[in-house]
């Protein structure tokens, strides 16, 4: 169930990026795909201009992607691929990374969460959504200017939130507080929260790659 | 009679009534053609003993419960089942242990591989058995036929389980057996009767429904006597029959002897939980009148007929069956276990008995007593603790369905002859007339123990067996091949022909707070955690080959990922600290700015006001 679950999410998700690339393509990547591809490989060095602050803010943030990786590999290949629980070196390397993974995460929220906060730039936005979804005309007038980087905004707070379920659903099965009931339960949680909390940060580099390629 | 019919008789069904059905009945024998013979009366002459076939045969269809798991033995039909104990035939002057069975069960042998008839089988071994099986097994041996006119089969014995008379002995069983007295063996063990002399004394010749008094004056032929009153007034004799068996005859073949300390004495050491919560062995192990009883292992549903197997296993008692329509958890107040913090994928592993059932493992396996490989309970057993055969406990190791169980363990020794890897048992006869006298000056310990062999001993003995047995002699033990090489050395080998046989434990279950992790997840995974890391003695009467083996190879799994597993359990209090602390962290900073919004809020809606 949880295999098929995740390869159809996983589809959806890659699926949904590429039609995204088709619709709205950038047009320099496809005009100096080489040249685009050097800048996307320099965005993993730190720049000199960054300060202190910054330079710590880009090392926990690769650190982060990471141990992102690491642990999406070991998590959701034996489920995906194999068919079966994670298990062997694989759960050694899983639990490795993952507490530095929780620490980034929190160091992040710490740094990024003023950088992420919804703005009066991105209310006008959202009245758009909200207007083109339930198709009430506001008597204001609409407005014309565009949000950028809101859709980090809205993954970055994403992953926060997603993030707490998915480290406390397994960390409290660690102590003898919940019966097997409640261990499969958590072990659910844990797995499909990490479904969603993947899904998240994919578009969520997704989308932070497109906005530096621009 | 209703012996061999498939017509239901009296005793086959119950009415449904509870109460206990009272024997006063007639006894029978059986007569020299194997058939029913007379009504016993006190005043026979001769007196001979009452059958069981016959007198219980009267109500319970013998042909049917002879098919049952304690008597279909040599049955070829029957699925063997996940390995049970073998019998083991151990002989310290010979340096062999070696474990026998007429089931299939890998890494045993059957006895004719020995060169056992199943006459001489039951005469080692029918001591602990209930009689039947390999006891009743037709032979084609005229002088065996001969012999088993004069001793009869080793018919099942009703009385060894059902028998709840205080009085019954059925360690009276042992000699009854050796003397071949197969026919009388029955009446020796119930409280009404007794019997002397040996069949097996007496000549050829011997008719027991006419006999005539032996040549030799000293040899006594094998009688029975009737107690007084035995008999009531219409010749019919009372028993004191149950139908369900009392533990205490169960334990006559099933008792365990765990040498973990140096007093092993019944007070020393608890019982198994479920009997001291006033529970009875046939209560999980159940059967009908076919008397094929459930063994309660996982997985049995698979192999066996009898429907009582779905809602006998520790599983269906104490979690229920799943997909069953009822809730079935919870049987005879099986508390449901929570298995607090244990997670699941242990279940998927391991075993119920892995955690909850024989001796807590420690540093290193202990030696264990059986009643049926030490013959426990009958007149003279060995009390050493070094008596053989040498079976080691607790091992912990993979079953057939890979998950993890506790189990005995025995080293094989015995000697062999070796055609293109193929390893085929000598003649037990032929071992014990060449190698007894090549070991005659070797010092055996009193205690029932190992001599203590060289490889030197090894050589002469397979060079005094080459000029006896053909293709090339073989000793194994200890896990190795000995075999003299072309040059007359002596080579060792790991072969699997010496793979130690194992079983698994089931008994005794300790208690919840006993079982293994209750007090941490260290209980197993630590770097030195018996469970895994525990020495597993490597036995052999060769001095040089007793070493000791890692647990973690017969758990098969791999050791340096299990100590790195086990080593990472250093860090995981860690882990919880790191993993609470940044999720209090993320749930400060998400607190943090929701009341942020709801402030950006509550001043939007002001403003607007």
């Amino acid at each position: 169930m949880f295999q098929t679950i995740s390869i159809v999410a996983f589809g959806v998700t890659v699926g949904c990026m590429a039609l995204n690339c088709i619709i709205s393509p950038c047009k320099e990547c496809w005009r100096h795909p080489l040249r685009k591809m050097v800048h996307l490989f320099t965005l993993l060095f730190i720049e000199q201009k960054l300060s202190p602050m910054g330079v710590l803010r880009k090392l926990v943030y690769l650190l982060a992607l990471l141990c992102f990786v690491v642990l999406a590999v070991t998590g959701f290949y034996p489920t995906i691929i194999l068919g079966e629980h994670i298990s062997g070196y694989l759960v050694m390397v899983h639990a490795t990374f993952a507490p530095i993974f929780a620490i980034c995460l929190a160091v992040l929220a710490v740094m990024w969460a003023r950088n992420c906060r919804f703005t009066h730039s991105d209310w006008p936005w959202f009245q758009r959504i909200v207007q083109r979804v339930t198709l009430v005309k506001s008597a204001s007038e609409e407005a014309h200017y565009e949000s950028t980087g809101l859709g980090q905004k809205i993954t970055f707070w994403l992953i926060i939130i997603l993030a707490l379920p998915l480290i406390l659903s397994i960390i409290l099965s660690m102590f003898t507080i919940f019966g097997t009931y409640w261990q499969e339960l958590l072990l659910g949680i844990h797995r499909y929260t990490a479904l969603v909390f993947a899904l998240v940060g994919i578009v969520h580099i997704y989308l932070v790659i497109r906005t530096k390629m621009q | 009679m209703g012996a061999e019919t498939e017509e239901k008789l009296l005793g086959d069904e119950s009415d449904g009534s509870r109460a206990p059905s009272i024997h006063l009945i007639p006894l029978f024998t059986e007569n020299g053609d194997g058939e029913k013979g007379g009504k016993i009366t006190p005043d026979d002459d001769p007196l001979l003993p009452f059958s069981t076939r016959w007198t219980c045969g009267e109500c319970h269809s013998y042909g049917i419960i002879n098919k049952g798991w304690h008597f279909n033995v040599a049955d070829p039909n029957v699925t063997p089942g996940r390995p049970g104990q073998p019998w083991i035939l151990a002989d310290a002057r010979t340096g062999t242990q070696i474990p026998l069975s007429y089931r299939p069960w890998p890494g045993t042998f059957k006895p004719e591989q020995v060169g056992l008839t199943a006459r001489e089988f039951t005469r080692y071994f029918g001591r602990h058995t209930p009689g039947g099986g390999a006891g009743e097994l037709e032979t084609e041996d005229p002088d065996e036929i001969m012999r088993e006119f004069i001793s009869g089969k080793l018919e099942i014995n009703c009385l060894s389980c059902h028998n709840a008379d205080p009085a019954h002995n059925q360690g009276e069983y042992f000699p009854q057996v050796v003397r071949e007295n197969f026919r009388w063996a029955a009446a020796a063990t119930c409280e009404f009767a007794s019997v002397s002399g040996s069949a097996r004394d007496m000549p050829e010749t011997y008719d027991p429904f006419m006999p005539e008094p032996p040549e030799d004056a000293k040899k006594v032929p094998p009688g029975v006597k009737y107690r007084e009153n035995t008999f009531d007034h219409e010749n019919n004799v009372s028993f004191n029959i149950v139908r369900e068996v009392p533990t205490y005859r169960c334990y006559f073949c099933h008792s365990n002897l765990y040498i973990d300390k140096e007093d092993t004495e019944k007070w020393s050491s608890d019982e198994d939980i479920h009997l001291m919560a006033g529970l009875k062995c046939v209560d999980c192990h159940r059967n009908s009148v076919d008397h094929n009883i459930t063994r309660g292992y996982e997985g049995e549903a698979s192999v066996s007929t009898n429907p009582l197997v779905a809602t006998s296993s520790c599983e269906s008692c104490h979690l229920g069956v799943k997909d069953s329509s009822l809730p079935l958890a919870g049987r005879l107040g099986a508390p449901v276990p929570e298995h607090w913090g244990i997670p699941p994928v242990h279940f998927e592993k391991l075993t119920c008995t892995a955690c909850h059932s024989g001796p807590w493992p420690s540093e290193k396996t202990i030696l264990t007593k059986t009643s049926r490989a030490h013959r426990l309970g009958t007149l003279n057993a060995n009390k050493s603790k070094e008596a053989l055969p040498h079976i080691v406990a607790p091992v912990f190791a993979q079953e057939s369905n890979g998950k993890i169980s506790p189990h005995k363990l025995l080293w094989p020794a015995y000697w062999a002859t070796v055609e293109d890897q193929n390893v085929a048992p000598i003649a037990f006869t032929t071992v014990t007339e060449v190698i007894v006298p090549v070991f005659a000056d070797v010092n055996r310990p009193t205690s029932g123990d190992w001599p203590e062999l060289t490889t030197e001993h090894i050589a002469k003995g397979l060079e005094a067996l080459a000029k006896s047995v053909k293709g090339t002699p073989a000793y194994i033990s200890a896990g190795k091949l000995y075999k003299l090489d072309d040059s007359g050395t002596l080579s060792e080998e790991e072969h699997p022909s010496a793979n130690p046989y194992l079983w698994p434990i089931a008994h005794n279950v300790r208690p919840a707070a006993q079982s293994l992790g209750v007090r941490r997840c260290e209980d197993c995974h630590s770097t030195d955690a018996p469970f895994y890391f525990g020495d597993v003695a490597v036995d052999s009467p060769i001095v040089a080959a007793r070493e000791a083996k890692k647990m973690v190879e017969f758990v098969k799994v791999r050791p340096f990922y299990t100590k790195a597993f086990a080593f990472s359990f250093v860090f995981r209090p860690w882990m919880k600290i790191i993993a609470l602390g940044s999720s209090a962290i993320l749930a400060g900073v998400l607190l943090l700015y929701a009341l942020k919004m709801l402030a950006c809020i509550a001043k939007a809606l002001t403003e607007r006001d």
